[in-house]
């Protein structure tokens, strides 16, 4: 077993470098054009000393709005979430309502956030109800997964439906919850992405629809390489987190 | 017949009152806050806006379902492909596999500009980034299902003498078409989603061509109304994958 695991992480890692090695060579001999840099200029564009300062506003802006729709959208989304549990003839309604909201597409939403908060304010909340959107199915259908047997038992004691709902459906839930948890980092970075596709003032996003516009191709690839890199160890952080939370609530 | 009609607007009732409560509140805080339409038309402006000319939404309407359409289609048969080529091989398997699974756990979206870069402002690459969006899970999604065979199926297979590429048609590709529709399902909204967002940033006809025009002009109602079809676009495309799902299974299984 062991050795099966390691052969298919050798695998995957030879795989991941195959894939850096044609990134470069399509690059140096310009397979694919001119807008193709080598992965090794992108490097070097990405740590030239006078270019730091520039990555790192951008990317503390692009941080901040993922953080902050990232917390709101997943705490809303589970507050809501728990509303529509205990509640059970507001769900239908609530069910709707995000379903709704998730099908806007965010490009038509951004504008309308533009006015009804600003133009920095727009990536957080576009971030946020994507994130939400997520926490919401997944608590959803995580607060009914706990056994018929534990809720009889519940109720024999006497407990009330909130206590029955913190001490019996939210930590069953947990698996669920870590699953969204992991699921929403992509969709946190897309949405702020976006979301600073319509005019903010700073942030990764600008600087990638501004490097595609005025042709600077180093600098539209390092700013996705950044975008990019980030969310993937955040979601790689996530899984570890999800991993543990499932064999604890074995 | 009144009791039918009451029942069924109780469920109406039952199911959108939210998305109602919303959509009031925001025609009562226009009306009341008194805001010029410019900043922001209440739901009614907007609504009245699309019926004097529902026409002139449904040419780009179509341009972009028709993109997201064969984009979609493209994205799966690339990404059914190469499961089906990962399954067949244990090396491309694993050297395959992890890539795809840190490209669906990046933004994707962010490769839109690069691609437009690459290939050029053309409608021709906003179909190429929807096949990127959609190829992924689909290749996800298949390459599981091509694993995920009924215990105990694939020794029956090999008690019978059935030979690899038997077990392969009527075993293995069989059991991976309920992954696939699920697939299916899950990324034909996002399909939508995508060709508007490349148009909007291209500037190619559709939906997002017509929103950035419309939103440029500071024609607001006008930029509202081509949001609420791009959503009801892809709501569409969601019913229709979903119809064709549950088709699919109930004949598969």
């Amino acid at each position: 077993m062991t050795s099966a695991r390691s052969q298919s992480f050798v695998l995957g890692l030879i795989g991941v470098v195959l894939f850096l090695i044609a990134w470069e060579v399509i690059g140096t001999y310009r397979l694919a054009g001119l807008t193709w840099p080598p992965l090794s200029t992108v490097l070097v564009f990405l740590t030239t000393p006078a270019k730091l300062p520039l990555f790192e506003r951008a990317t503390a802006a692009s941080f901040a709005s993922v953080g902050i729709g990232y917390v709101c959208g997943g705490a809303g989304g589970l507050v809501l979430a728990l509303v529509s549990h205990l509640i059970a003839p507001v769900r239908p309604g609530l069910d709707r309502l995000v379903a709704v909201i998730h099908a806007i597409p965010s490009i038509a939403l951004a504008p309308l956030l533009i006015v009804l908060a600003s133009a920095d304010a727009t990536p957080p909340v576009i971030s946020g109800l994507g994130v939400g959107y997520v926490f919401y199915v997944a608590a959803t259908s995580g607060l009914a997964t706990a056994g018929a047997a534990h809720r009889d038992l519940f109720v024999v004691l006497g407990a009330s439906r909130l206590s029955t709902a913190l001490r019996l459906d939210l930590p069953s839930a947990l698996p669920a919850i870590a699953s969204a948890m992991k699921l929403s980092v992509p969709i946190a970075f897309i949405g702020a992405i976006i979301g600073e596709w319509f005019g903010a003032s700073r942030g990764l996003g600008l600087l990638i629809v501004s490097a595609m516009q005025n042709f600077q191709i180093p600098l539209l690839w390092s700013a996705v390489l950044i975008t990019a890199v980030a969310s993937l160890s955040m979601f790689a952080l996530f899984s570890l987190l999800e991993r543990l939370v499932q064999e604890r609530m074995r | 017949m009144t009791s039918a009609i009451f029942e069924l607007s109780s469920r109406v009732a039952q199911r959108y009152w939210a998305v109602a409560l919303v959509v009031a509140g925001w025609q009562i805080w226009v009306s009341a806050a008194g805001l010029s339409s410019i900043v922001l038309p209440g739901p009614l402006a907007v609504l009245t806006d699309f019926v004097g000319d529902p026409l002139s939404y449904a040419e780009p309407a179509g341009r972009t379902f028709a993109v997201a359409v064969v984009g979609l289609l493209f994205g799966f048969v690339l990404g059914s492909a190469l499961a089906v080529l990962s399954w067949s091989s244990r090396l491309l398997n694993g050297l395959l596999t992890p890539l795809g699974l840190i490209f669906t756990s990046i933004p994707v979206v962010t490769l839109i500009p690069i691609i437009a870069r690459l290939l050029g402002y053309d409608v021709r690459t906003v179909v190429a980034i929807v096949a990127l969006i959609c190829f992924f899970p689909a290749f996800v999604y298949v390459g599981s299902g091509l694993r995920a065979l009924p215990p105990g199926s694939d020794d029956l297979f090999r008690v019978f003498g059935g030979s690899r590429r038997q077990c392969f048609l009527r075993l293995v590709l069989p059991s991976s078409i309920p992954n696939l529709m699920l697939a299916f399902r899950l990324t034909a909204p996002e399909a939508v989603l995508a060709a508007v967002v490349a148009e909007f940033l291209m500037g190619t006809d559709g939906l997002g061509h017509m929103f950035r025009k419309a939103a440029g002009e500071f024609d607001t109602e006008r930029a509202l109304a081509t949001s609420l079809i791009a959503t009801i676009t892809s709501v569409a495309c969601f019913g229709l994958a979903l119809a064709a799902e549950r088709r699919v299974l109930r004949r598969w299984t």
